[in-house]
């Protein structure tokens, strides 16, 4: 597909920003303000951490409530279907209770339980890949990547034209991009996911928005002209 | 704080919120930056087209029955990680050394001389050379008699076949030496064994139709 057939003047399909729920935009970010909330965080994630080693099937229920959204969400974002989104969140679970005897605080257990969902979405996505491979080599019709319906949205041919954009990213820019501006992660937060810097982080996440941006904007006025 | 459309990408990329503010104001005045700004911002707005946080309820618990089918498991089985925390790591260390040690005796043991196998000692074995001696000492003295009754007839030959059969004999006579030279190396060798017996057969037949040439 052409990437002009998916431009939409900005005008037309870019609502207004949104505010941010879990973080504060660089350029409003008000620096010490967020100290308690983040030592508060802290301590729910080593308490969380904590009930999980031990055993607590609670532990884990509170896990799936406060991150099982955005999970499923992340999941469904690199996997496109709603279905390998959930078994990728189930077997995050898996992991995550066969692991956590092994994890050692190194990074925060959000922070490790989203490394090892993004870690199964592209073993998910390998897998996939090689059963379609083995499919074609049968001379079986070759399986289009499934986009299922979604939650209706203000703009779906808004969000069709981004999907088509970020399959085009590389598997990092579209990482970061999705990490950051969907999920709303930090980028102190992504480096740990992707185990990058977090210089890194900001850099690819510039590169992803910059060639997100060639990509979906419409053909400039003097483009044009000098096409004429 | 000043700043030019130059800065425009670093700021994109690492700005802080001071330098955010500073060129939100130069693009009050910069149509170019203005135009930046406002398509790198609704780049984080459109994002949000990709967030569905619909619930589905039957996720949890699925999840749920997995995570308990998986605890199940795990206790009926030994966890070795689970264990090894309960030892210090200097018995972890000796337990390593002596499995270390065990599969080095294991391996030396397979990969060591071959053991006897009882079926085949050294007795048996020496007996068997012994019968077979015998029986090839035997049989030796059986064709020298035979050798003794067409010597007349080999010192003498009146035919051209005899004397083909001489030549015969002789180099019958020098595979035989060299095969009883070899055995004599190689006594248990059964493959040599069976090479002279199958000389001495030759050579056996060989004078019996010279002995038959001769009636």
């Amino acid at each position: 597909m052409g990437i002009t057939g998916l431009a939409l003047t900005w005008e037309t399909r870019i609502p207004p920003v949104a505010q941010r729920e879990r973080r504060v935009e660089p350029f409003r970010e008000q620096v010490g303000t967020q100290a308690p909330a983040v030592d508060a965080s802290h301590r729910e994630d080593f308490e969380l951490a904590a009930a999980c080693r031990s055993g607590d099937l609670r532990a884990y229920e509170r896990l799936y409530l406060l991150h099982g959204a955005r999970m499923k969400n992340l999941a469904r974002n690199i996997l496109g279907s709603s279905a390998d989104a959930e078994d990728a969140v189930q077997e995050t679970f898996l992991k995550v209770q066969r692991g956590i005897a092994s994890f050692r605080g190194q990074s925060s257990f959000v922070t490790w339980s989203f490394r090892i969902l993004v870690n199964t979405c592209y073993d998910a996505r390998r897998s996939r890949l090689r059963k379609k491979e083995v499919a074609s080599e049968d001379d079986q019709p070759e399986t289009a990547p499934r986009r299922e319906p979604r939650a209706p949205v203000a703009h779906p041919s808004l969000r069709l034209a981004l999907e088509t954009a970020l399959a085009k990213l590389t598997r990092h820019q579209r990482d970061v991009f999705l990490l950051y501006e969907v999920e709303g992660f930090r980028h102190a937060e992504i480096s740990g996911m992707l185990e990058i810097t977090e210089a890194a982080s900001k850099n690819t996440l510039f590169q992803a928005k910059k060639n997100l941006r060639q990509m979906l904007e419409p053909p400039r006025a003097h483009d044009a002209a000098g096409a004429r | 704080m000043n700043i030019s459309c130059n800065d425009r990408d670093r700021i994109f990329e690492d700005g802080t919120p001071a330098e955010w503010a500073a060129l939100e104001s130069h693009a009050a005045t910069c149509a170019q930056c203005a135009e930046e700004l406002r398509a790198w911002k609704s780049l984080s707005a459109v994002a949000s087209e990709l967030r569905d946080y619909s619930d589905r309820p039957a996720l949890w618990p699925r999840i749920q029955r997995s995570l308990a089918q998986q605890t199940e498991r795990g206790t009926h089985r030994w966890n070795l990680r689970r264990l090894l925390p309960h030892f210090s790591i200097s018995w972890q260390t000796a337990a390593a050394s002596a499995f270390a040690l065990l599969l080095l005796l294991s391996g030396a043991w397979l990969l060591g001389p071959p053991r006897k196998d009882p079926a085949q000692s050294p007795l048996l074995r020496n007996q068997a050379l012994t019968d077979v001696e015998h029986a090839e000492s035997a049989y030796v003295q059986a064709i020298d008699k035979l050798a003794a009754q067409a010597k007349p007839q080999l010192q003498n030959p009146g035919t051209t076949l005899t004397a083909s059969y001489r030549e015969k004999l002789l180099l019958l006579d020098s595979a035989i030496d060299d095969l009883r030279a070899q055995t004599g190396l190689n006594p248990s060798n059964a493959h040599l064994r069976y090479q002279l017996l199958a000389m001495y057969q030759e050579k056996q037949r060989t004078l019996e139709e010279i002995l038959e040439e001769k009636r």
